[in-house]
């Protein structure tokens, strides 16, 4: 058996393997991400949350509330899209309102979630710049981009139940 | 002889009359209660916040209007006049099955339970409402920021939760409604729109007409109902 002969055999016996491996890991790496991404997007509403409620008092405290916030709304945005590896959904078996839909029309979804991180940049930029007007219109904008997702992609089933018990 | 001398007199001699039952607050206000939770049910249920906090804000000024209606409007709006007591519920309902009972001037007495029931529950609803935070963080109620997105959230669930007992009860309602119509042959909503019935026998003349409360009074009310919608929708932050 030649050594080319062998290293072909090795590959096709690597990819097979390597498949049988992503078979089976598929599933515990997958569902691991469910609690940790739910916990993650809720601080993110949480914190626009806490800059809405700056907006409405009216005294806007950018250095301990808005600043840190939006910070938090552009940091985490940036790894949404990971959040969501394929398999991750309702067929795991666990409680998830990310509906099969995700990954039925990913371009559609990426598409959007890349929207939303750019909102949340602008939204960031303007924290930093204390920017009191453009911070009411960015705060909407930044909110529509995350429930436009949701609006799709997330099931309603998440209004009839208390999601993080 | 005044017009309504000249009403009586005709009404002696035709053996029939229509008699005032509702004012016209009263059924304004009961249709736009009507159309202003259809808008909050769609609006909620299609996640449309924006929409959801105006009619929201619409059905809480109907809401306390009724409530003070109740105290100070036409007779058959007051709460005195028509909510009774145990026994007189369990009297009334204990002719609920026979057909040959007289039309109720007003709201029966069993009527009268589930006007209080849908009023405190929709006052409940939309109490609810106000501090409820969306999972966005973006449409959250108007007295969201004295609670925490957590605590927003639970509340939200109840708003939920509690909108769907006040289904069951307007179910109830339009379920009574139907019965009288088919059963006692009674058209409910027809004076719930024109305000007035029809009455047959001169027995039943025996009601007392309906007081009808000033309009200047009305609009008192609304202006500061208005005055305390405006407060709560800006969270009270002057």
């Amino acid at each position: 058996m030649s050594a080319f002969g062998f290293g072909r055999i090795a590959a096709a016996a690597f990819v097979v393997l390597g498949f049988a491996v992503v078979q089976v890991a598929a599933g515990p790496a997958e569902i691991a991400q469910i609690k940790p991404r739910q916990d993650k997007l809720r601080d993110m509403g949480g914190a626009l949350k806490a800059i809405n409620d700056e907006i409405k008092k009216g005294r806007i405290d950018w250095d301990n509330t808005v600043i840190p916030n939006a910070q938090t709304i552009k940091d985490r945005s940036a790894y949404l899209l990971n959040w969501f590896p394929k398999g991750s959904g309702p067929e795991t078996g666990k409680k998830t309102y990310a509906l099969p839909a995700i990954w039925q029309k990913n371009d559609d979804f990426q598409k959007l979630g890349k929207a939303a991180q750019a909102e949340a940049a602008k939204l960031n930029d303007i924290a930093l710049k204390k920017d009191e007007a453009g911070l009411k219109a960015q705060a909407l904008a930044t909110g529509k981009a995350c429930k436009a997702c949701h609006d799709n992609y997330r099931s309603p089933d998440y209004e009839k139940e208390n999601e993080d018990e | 002889m005044t017009t309504s001398d000249a009403g009586r007199m005709e009404t002696a001699l035709a053996d029939t009359a229509d008699l005032r039952v509702w004012d016209l607050p009263v059924r304004v206000m009961h249709w736009l209660l009507a159309i202003g939770i259809g808008v909050c049910w769609w609006s909620g249920v299609n996640n449309e916040l924006e929409y959801h906090l105006w009619s929201g804000y619409a059905v809480l000024w109907i809401v306390l209007m009724r409530l003070y209606w109740g105290l100070v409007g036409s007779s058959t709006a007051r709460f005195v006049n028509f909510v009774r007591g145990p026994k007189a519920i369990l009297n009334y309902a204990s002719t609920l099955h026979r057909r040959d009972t007289p039309h109720s001037h007003g709201h029966n007495a069993l009527g009268a339970i589930s006007i209080v029931l849908m009023l405190g529950l929709v006052l409940g609803v939309v109490g609810l409402g106000l501090f409820a935070v969306d999972v966005d963080g973006l449409y959250s109620g108007p007295l969201s920021s004295y609670v925490t997105f957590k605590q927003g959230r639970h509340l939200a669930h109840s708003h939920y939760y509690w909108f769907e007992i006040l289904l069951w009860v307007i179910g109830l309602h339009l379920a009574a409604v139907l019965f009288y119509f088919i059963y006692k042959r009674q058209n409910l909503v027809g004076p719930m729109i024109s305000g007035k019935r029809q009455v047959k026998h001169q027995g039943e003349l025996g009601h007392e007409e309906m007081k009808i409360a000033p309009l200047w009074r009305f609009v008192i009310g609304a202006v500061a109902v208005t005055a305390i919608v405006y407060a709560v929708s800006i969270g009270f932050y002057f």
